[in-house]
């Protein structure tokens, strides 16, 4: 399981995975929000 | 009898108690990053009671907008800092010293960049923390994060300097790997502030 606490490269890791899923949240918000 | 023989011959306080298996200066980090999270959970819960109850909403207010594009510029810097270090400790694992090196020197000036455009956002932003609740609680999570990156500057600086002063090897660099993971955990805070502050 990913610690992002445990060594730099594991940090490094869980912040890309953040870029990902913040990248993606955004896309959706934007998304509803022009629909809407 | 083999303990009394010890206990004469041993001299100042005995030794910590291990019961753990993480190690310590990993369990510090770990209790400090726990910390704060909540540190920063207290300020994103004052940001959302204010998005949720204000009668004025959120920016742009009275004309003034917050500057997205040159935030986002910010962004990609602070995360392209990310990647530098990663680089560092990747050299520092390989025993390529100019990688260290080079890594975390550009590390540094990458962060020390971040916060000089952020200071100057706050000059020219046309907006003071006591103005409105809004503009209290944006100075407030962009300033904590702002300390948060001049602690990290602080630790970078000592890690440079160590690393062109010939310390660290492959074996033993914990002095660049337990800033590494405050300096990606900076990144990370950044990335919530500014899509939830400038963007939502």
């Amino acid at each position: 399981m990913l610690n992002p606490l445990r060594s730099e490269q594991e940090a490094f890791r869980f912040l890309l995975y953040v870029v990902v899923v913040v990248a993606v949240l955004l896309g959706i918000v934007f998304a509803v929000r022009a629909i809407t | 009898m083999e303990a009394a023989a010890h206990a004469e011959h041993h001299h100042g306080p005995p030794a910590a108690n291990v019961s753990s298996r993480v190690e310590a200066q990993f369990l510090g980090m770990l209790l400090f990053i726990i910390s704060e999270v909540m540190l920063f959970g207290a300020f994103f819960t004052a940001y959302f009671f204010i998005r949720v109850v204000a009668d004025s909403g959120w920016f742009p207010i009275e004309g003034v907008d917050l500057p997205k594009a040159i935030a986002g510029v910010n962004t990609a810097i602070l995360v392209s800092s990310s990647f530098t270090m990663h680089w560092a400790l990747e050299g520092a694992r390989n025993e390529n010293r100019n990688a260290l090196r080079v890594g975390l020197l550009t590390t540094a000036l990458l962060g020390l960049t971040f916060l000089t455009i952020q200071v100057n956002e706050y000059v020219h932003i046309g907006f003071a923390p006591h103005d409105h609740a809004q503009g209290t609680i944006f100075y407030g999570l962009t300033g904590l994060h702002g300390a948060h990156v001049f602690v990290g500057l602080t630790l970078l600086t000592f890690a440079t300097i160590r690393a062109f002063r010939g310390h660290y090897t492959a074996k033993e660099h914990r002095g660049v790997e337990v800033p590494g993971i405050y300096w990606h955990f900076v990144d990370v805070m950044w990335i919530v502030v500014y899509s939830s502050v400038y963007l939502l």
